[in-house]
């Protein structure tokens, strides 16, 4: 039986931080070690910090977050309903360039793919956006 | 997490050292961004981030220093990263960025050495 951890935060930049505090508990309570605990607070910021930044035009609009905790495991889920994108373009020459121009990288979703053992991002534009991602211990 | 997040600016053997406290993310990079813009302001082609007091750094910060090193490599310039935690270094080699002209030292004192030659 997992049990279950929901938070929902403005998508506002000043709580992404919270968020991370929160998950980064959750896994201190699983007996996640110190550096899978960093992985997992890069991984969660790294996902809001997508929600913020992309989702809403208006700045106006919220974010899911919705741990399921296991004994072995944390999985974690990061929705938004904003305005979603085509999954395709994660990774091209051209996202990047849009990032550097806003003084990002465009590797926020790789970052969480090398730090969890599984994600998967699902979004579809014009509504919505989900990144789901699992980490388990080691 | 720490929550008071802070940026000092001081110049040794003519090269600007900005160090940095509290967590770097989506909040608080835009105040690196302006601290580092402020330290290279005044021409100089390389520039020293110490990291030593930050507890966290995602894909946000980075952005502002691969920004930052896109600049000085014009000069043909560097940005020298002072950090020994391991998880602050991971997140650079993931992103491959210490492989451009941003290159990671355990101390200020080693990066003054190198440049001193």
């Amino acid at each position: 039986m997992k049990d279950k951890i929901y938070l929902k935060i403005p998508a506002k930049s000043e709580y992404v931080g919270v968020v991370r505090l929160a998950v980064s508990g959750i896994a201190a309570r699983l007996d996640f070690s110190v550096e899978e605990i960093e992985d997992l607070k890069v991984a969660i910021s790294e996902a809001c910090t997508n929600s913020v930044q992309h989702a809403y035009e208006d700045g106006n609009g919220e974010i899911e977050i919705t741990c399921f905790l296991s004994d072995k495991k944390l999985e974690i889920t990061v929705k938004d309903e904003g305005t979603g994108f085509d999954v395709g373009v994660l990774g091209t020459q051209s996202q990047i360039e849009k990032s550097e121009e806003r003084l990002g990288l465009g590797l926020g979703i790789t970052f969480i793919k090398n730090l969890m053992d599984e994600a998967t991002v699902h979004s579809v534009p014009g509504k919505s956006t989900e990144i789901h991602m699992v980490k388990s211990k080691k | 997490m720490v929550l008071n997040f802070n940026i000092e600016i001081e110049e040794k053997q003519d090269i600007p050292i900005v160090r940095v406290k509290g967590d770097i993310d989506i909040y608080t990079c835009p105040k690196l961004n302006k601290g580092m813009t402020e330290a290279i302001e005044g021409g100089h082609s390389s520039i020293v981030l110490d990291l030593e007091g930050i507890h966290y750094l995602d894909s946000t910060g980075l952005g502002i220093i691969a920004h930052t090193a896109r600049t000085l490599s014009n000069k043909k310039g560097y940005v020298y990263i002072v950090c020994q935690q391991p998880q602050i270094r991971k997140i650079f080699s993931v992103s491959g960025l210490d492989k451009k002209n941003i290159r990671l030292f355990d101390t200020d004192s080693d990066v003054l050495s190198e440049i001193k030659g």
